[in-house]
Order: C-alpha cells, then sequence, then structure tokens
C-alpha cells in the first residue's frame, strides 16, 4: 500500500469500525493496481477499456453438436461467440463428425477411380441406412505421381463416391479432392502410402 | 451501527465505481436471474444467404452466432434449410421471456 493509501485508510478509521478501514483499504488497493495496470497498456486504450474488466475479455469453450470448440463470452448484456480454430484454421474438435473411412485399395484399382461392384453394393448400403442430413466428401492419395495428377485422381475417386450416395437419395454438400497434401501417416512406408489412399465421408446431421 | 454499515456500503460502492463499471474479465458465465455456465447453451442452425450453416442461439437477453465448420476448418452448406432460415429449438436454453 502506499502513503496516499494508508491515509485514506486512517482517514475512514477515525470513524471507529475496523470493517470500514478494511473494506476501504481493499476498494483503494484494488484501483491503485488497476490504475497501474492501465498505464502500462496505453496503446489503443478508449472509453472501452475503461469498465472494471478494463478491456480484457476471459472466454470460456462451448461445444457444439458436431463436437468442435467455440469460444463464449457473456459481457452482461452481450453475448459473443467465435469458432475455436488453431492457427492454420483447423477447428478444435473433441470428436469429428468423420463417419467412415475408405480404403482406397478396397474400391479402386490403382490409377483408376472406377468402383468395382462389390464396392458400389456397400456403398449403397453405408448410404441407403445413414441418418445424415448431407455428406461432405474428400478424397486423398499417397505421394507418388504428382502433385496435380494426385489432386485430379483423388477429386474424381470422391466424385464416384459421391454419385452412388445420390443414387441413393443422399444429399452431397461438398466434393473435394486433397490429393497428397493431406497424409494422415508418413509416405515412407508401404503401410504408411496405404493409409494415405483414402476417400474420407463426413455425416453432417 | 446501522449507519456505519450503510457507510461500508457506500464507501465500497464509491470505490468500486471509480475503478469502472461492468463485469470483471471473468465472462465464462451467464451473471444474473438465468444464471448458468456458458458450457450449456443449446444451439440451432441459422442458414446465411450462401446457404452456409452457422451455430445460434438465443439465450435469453444474449444473443450467439458462430460458424459451422467441417474438420478441415470450411464452411458446412449442408442445405438443411434455405438462406435466412433456421432449423432446431435454439430458444430454449433460458427461461427470461423474449418475444424474438
Amino acid at each position: 500500500m502506499v502513503k496516499g493509501d494508508r491515509a485514506v485508510a486512517r482517514a475512514f478509521s477515525e470513524t471507529g469500525t475496523g470493517l470500514i478501514k478494511v473494506v476501504a483499504a481493499a476498494v483503494i488497493a484494488l484501483c491503485a493496481g488497476m490504475v497501474s495496470d492501465a498505464a502500462a497498456q496505453a496503446f489503443g486504450q478508449t472509453r472501452s477499456q475503461e469498465g472494471r474488466d478494463q478491456g480484457q475479455y476471459i472466454p470460456t469453450i462451448w461445444v457444439d453438436p458436431d463436437g468442435c470448440e467455440h469460444w463464449v463470452m457473456d459481457d452482461g448484456a452481450e453475448g459473443y461467440m467465435t469458432p475455436h480454430v488453431n492457427r492454420k484454421g483447423i477447428p478444435i474438435c473433441r470428436r469429428g463428425n468423420l463417419c467412415g473411412v475408405m480404403n482406397s485399395d478396397q474400391f479402386f484399382a490403382t490409377d483408376s477411380f472406377r468402383i468395382h461392384t462389390a464396392g458400389q453394393q456397400r456403398l449403397a448400403e453405408f448410404f441407403a441406412n445413414s441418418t445424415a442430413q448431407s455428406f461432405i466428401i474428400t478424397g486423398h492419395t499417397d505421394s507418388r505421381a504428382s502433385d496435380a495428377y494426385n489432386l485430379r485422381l483423388s477429386w474424381n475417386r470422391a466424385s464416384a463416391v459421391a454419385k452412388i450416395a445420390q443414387a441413393n437419395g443422399a444429399r452431397i454438400a461438398d466434393i473435394r479432392g486433397y490429393g497428397e497434401r493431406l497424409p494422415v501417416a508418413a509416405n515412407s512406408s508401404a503401410a504408411g502410402m496405404a493409409k494415405n489412399r483414402r476417400v474420407e465421408i463426413i455425416c453432417i446431421q | 451501527m446501522t449507519h456505519l454499515r450503510t457507510l461500508a456500503g457506500l464507501a465500497t460502492a464509491l470505490g468500486l465505481a471509480a475503478c469502472g463499471d461492468g463485469y470483471p474479465p471473468d465472462k465464462t458465465i451467464d451473471r444474473g436471474i438465468d444464471s448458468k455456465d456458458l458450457s450449456t447453451l443449446q444451439a440451432g442452425i441459422w442458414v446465411d444467404p450462401n446457404g452456409c450453416d452457422h451455430w445460434i442461439i438465443d439465450d435469453g437477453v444474449e444473443g450467439y452466432l458462430s460458424a459451422r465448420l467441417d474438420p478441415y476448418g470450411k464452411p458446412v452448406c449442408s442445405g438443411v434449410a434455405e438462406p435466412t432460415r433456421t432449423v432446431g429449438d435454439f430458444k430454449r436454453g433460458s427461461r427470461i421471456f423474449d418475444p424474438n
């Protein structure tokens, strides 16, 4: 506590109660601390930083029905919310809405985007039985062949899956080909490459 | 003693007013009549004019809106409703009367 504060505290104590002294001293100490903090961060300070919160908004996390996190704040009469994403813009999700990963080797021949009959049947069953509102289909490859070729092949494979979905009454929200750009395993081994050759189905409930 | 207590209250009120109004930096809870932790909010979907989904929450006095994103960080445009329409019971989280 600084000298001035003590003088004010003493003035209060003359009224004869320890309670007032304690309360007053606490309030003054609190204010003094706030003022020095505010002075230290003078840049960009406006009336909006002069409230009790000094412009500091500490959020909590709200998890949406898909399982993904959002920053949320309640400032009395106002509410604020924004998605919790990492620095690359990828959402932080506790559980995803990824509902199927197709191993490409089980559905396509090398370099082909034609789905064989057994595969078509499996997919038709999957889409017919799903309760999802719509689907996002994304294709992925390993790192062999050129980036451009892989972008095209992965899109063609995703598109082939989407066609079967639509033929079975499913709504397709988006079809994407990410090529070799979003691997889930290292491409240094045969097993890793096999894992990367995939078509992902996202179910929007 | 009563007037001393009043004085103490007054001192506190004046002291707090002197260092700013409003709530402290902790914005993680809804204070007041329908108080709750914000993690319990109940959302619906609002479809923007481009046809993409957002989580919408009407929590009494406060309103919240946040983009629905897929695992790749892209907007989810599910087609669940026409643009500008809502689905889901997004006003059920609060008991406060609100005609809109």
